[in-house]
């Protein structure tokens, strides 16, 4: 069995360290290349003219795999409203077409979360003994633990550095050694020493950034090749970027918390609720509550992140302009024909429009 | 009288039968907007976020028509209308989206349809609805119960009779004279069309596709003149179990007529719908698999009426030619077999 995973932002490094533990060859578990322009050009040319980006990029990726000699694929899928429940099917039908046999497993990503996961591990594996799999699942969930702290802190620096690119280049330093980090213990030191270098970076000590929160749907949110890298974008522009959204966050609630009755996003439902009563299936109604959220903690901006034709999202960008509290939202619509000189232009705009807003309120 | 207002748009075409009688039986007056038409297009396009769908701008427009005529307003939020199956999210939207889009709406009445939760949670559902006009329990049954009857004498009447939810509602096709439309004519082509009812039966949006097709000579056939049974079974055999609950619309019908052997078939889809982007591609594969001539229309508010009977005229021409079983032209260099080589 050789098994190829779509791209995901970090997701592979976890993946593939737990491949690793269990004693996975390269051959037997395949990474495809990182998302390029080649992979989106895959994903575009057999995808569904209209389908979401998400789609054309993990088709691309999948495609890749294929390439190297995957045979059994990995592929979200979540049961309800959203397109994401297609994603397999349709994506086995055209890698059928192109001539690839491959064989599908899904991951069910909104019932059954954590025993699935585990259970897939187990069968992948050929069925090693629960043990080892638990503390193979917790040295993958380390890393991606650490991944996500250390990009916390990048996110406060890259604004404040006074060497712009600094920041960005120890993140990649870090992202490499944790990749490479074979014991818990490495990964542990190895955080600590990157957030020690973070925090050494010269830093303007009069900057007062403008802060901003990306909401919006997951997949763009947390793929820098999908949202164009916006977040170190709007680093170099002098913002301090936040986000509630993460992958360790997603696992830490959804897969240990949430069937203990703990809603992480319960908050965030109350304040929204005004405006949007129920779910409306991906992160629609997470982002109407956002808005409110962050606008009353004192953010000077939002900025909505969503696949072009995206159907949650749009019904959260109809409804976000009635909420009372007032912030500048700006929505950026991520598909195959965004280019990065338009989306710096918009934000360079965007991050004017709250520079002077700042200004007018403190005169 | 209490009137409640029900928008001619999106899940009009498959309910309207049953919510007039429901809302008559507790003494209310059903108030319609009128046929979709450019000042309810533009109204509704005017307010709505430009990537929204076609036909929830129609749908907003519609809303605005009827502002100032009604009491209420009736937009349920379907989340489901079959066993783990599930609407697009912008039903589930619908009313807090009218809501922050018209603010000038009256009170609307949102019951939230998920039949998953199973019979007693509707009753619940229909009994809160039925509160806003009476407090008699007994009553609201009865015109549940008669609302059912009316949607069940609706479907049996468009398949008994092969005819469309406009013709059912409104009596015979309005435009008929408009284009021409010989009485007489003898189609002479079977063209299935398939997609959302609210696309293809809004005429303004889909400019006249149906009264356009059965003047060029064609018999159309849609979902709703199929026994509803025989296209879920067609859906199941296809791909087992919906994820969305109008897979049967489009997939269900789009595999019940290719194994019927309709001569040519046309999906029609507006730009953006998430939904159709994934199912039509299931339809087309399926359609190249039968080598049935297939069709797919794209639209949005910006479709000319030119472009699209151009279309048309094409794909009719080119599933005569393969009714007749002629070889397409080929060149006489190179076919020496003495084959007709061209026919018309």
């Amino acid at each position: 069995m050789r098994v190829g995973i779509p791209h995901f932002g970090n997701v592979y490094i976890p993946v593939k360290a737990m491949g690793q533990r269990l004693g996975a060859s390269d051959k037997e578990l395949i990474i495809p290349p990182p998302t390029s322009q080649r992979t989106l050009n895959l994903g575009v040319k057999y995808s569904p003219v209209e389908a979401c980006l998400p789609f054309k990029l993990t088709l691309g990726n999948l495609i890749e795999a294929c390439e190297l000699g995957a045979d059994t694929l990995i592929q979200a899928r979540g049961t309800g409203i959203c397109r994401l429940g297609y994603y397999a099917r349709e994506q086995e039908q055209i890698l059928h077409d192109l001539g690839y046999d491959a064989h599908f497993i899904t991951l069910d990503v909104s019932h059954h979360k954590f025993a699935g996961i585990l259970q897939l591990i187990k069968r992948m594996c050929n069925d090693a003994p629960w043990p080892k799999i638990i503390s193979t699942f917790r040295f993958g969930m380390g890393k991606l633990f650490a991944l996500d702290k250390i990009e916390k802190v990048v996110q406060k620096t890259r604004a404040v550095e006074l060497e712009k690119g600094r920041a960005n280049q120890i993140y990649r330093e870090a992202i490499k050694a944790i990749d490479e980090a074979t014991e818990g213990k490495e990964v542990k030191r190895a955080t600590k020493e990157y957030v020690g270098k973070l925090n050494r970076v010269p830093k303007n000590p009069k900057a007062d950034p403008v802060k901003v929160s990306i909401v919006g749907e997951i997949f763009v949110v947390l793929d820098p090749f999908a949202n164009m890298d916006i977040e170190l974008e709007l680093g170099k522009l002098g913002v301090e970027v936040r986000r509630t959204m993460s992958l360790s966050r997603w696992v830490k609630y959804s897969l240990f918390l949430n069937p203990l009755g703990i809603d992480e996003w319960k908050e965030v439902h109350k304040v929204a609720m005004p405006y949007l009563k129920r779910d409306v299936g991906g992160d629609g109604w997470e982002s109407v509550g956002e808005k409110i959220v962050h606008a009353r903690e004192g953010y000077d901006g939002i900025i909505h992140l969503a696949p072009f034709t995206c159907m949650p999202e749009i019904v959260a960008q109809n409804i976000m302009p009635s909420t009372k509290e007032d912030i500048p939202v700006l929505a950026v619509l991520c598909d195959e024909q965004m280019a990065r000189p338009g989306m710096i232009t918009r934000l360079e705009a965007f991050v004017d429009l709250l520079k002077f807003r700042r200004k007018r309120g403190r005169i | 009288m209490i009137k409640v207002g029900i928008p001619r748009a999106l899940y009009f075409y498959q309910y309207y039968p049953a919510w007039k009688t429901f809302f008559e039986k507790l003494g209310a007056e059903a108030v319609v907007s009128p046929p979709t038409n450019k000042v309810i297009l533009d109204s509704g396009n005017l307010r709505a976020v430009a990537e929204t769908c076609l036909p929830v701008k129609v749908f907003f427009g519609h809303v605005i028509s009827l502002v100032d005529k009604c009491d209420y307003m009736f937009i349920p939020a379907i989340r489901s209308l079959g066993r783990k199956a599930y609407h697009c999210s912008k039903f589930l939207g619908l009313p807090d989206m009218t809501k922050a889009v018209v603010p000038e709406c009256p009170p609307i009445l949102d019951p939230e349809i998920d039949l998953n939760e199973g019979r007693r949670n509707l009753q619940k559902v229909i009994y809160s609805l039925g509160r806003h006009f009476t407090s008699d329990k007994g009553e609201i049954k009865k015109a549940a119960e008669e609302a059912r009857k009316a949607n069940l004498a609706y479907r049996s009447k468009m398949s008994d009779e092969k005819i469309t939810p406009v013709q059912a509602i409104d009596g015979a096709h309005r435009d008929k004279e408009e284009l021409d439309f010989d009485p007489d004519i003898t189609p002479t082509l079977s063209l299935a069309v398939i997609g959302h009812p609210y696309v293809i039966y809004d005429d303004y949006i889909n400019h006249r596709l149906i009264s356009r097709l059965e003047a060029m000579g064609a018999r159309v056939f849609t979902q709703e003149m199929a026994p509803q049974e025989a296209l879920e079974i067609a859906m199941a055999r296809l791909i087992g179990k919906p994820h969305w609950s109008f897979e049967v619309d489009v997939i269900g019908a789009g595999e019940y007529y290719l194994e019927a052997k309709v001569d040519g078939m046309i999906s029609v889809a507006v730009f953006g719908c998430g939904p159709d982007s994934m199912m039509i591609d299931v339809v087309r594969h399926r359609a190249r698999e039968f080598k049935a001539p297939f069709l797919h229309l794209s639209l949005d508010e910006h479709t000319s009426e030119g472009g699209l009977v151009t279309r048309l005229e094409a794909f009719l021409d080119m599933v005569k030619r393969k009714k007749k079983e002629c070889p397409l032209i080929t060149s006489p260099y190179l076919s020496g077999d003495g084959r007709e080589r061209i026919c018309v």
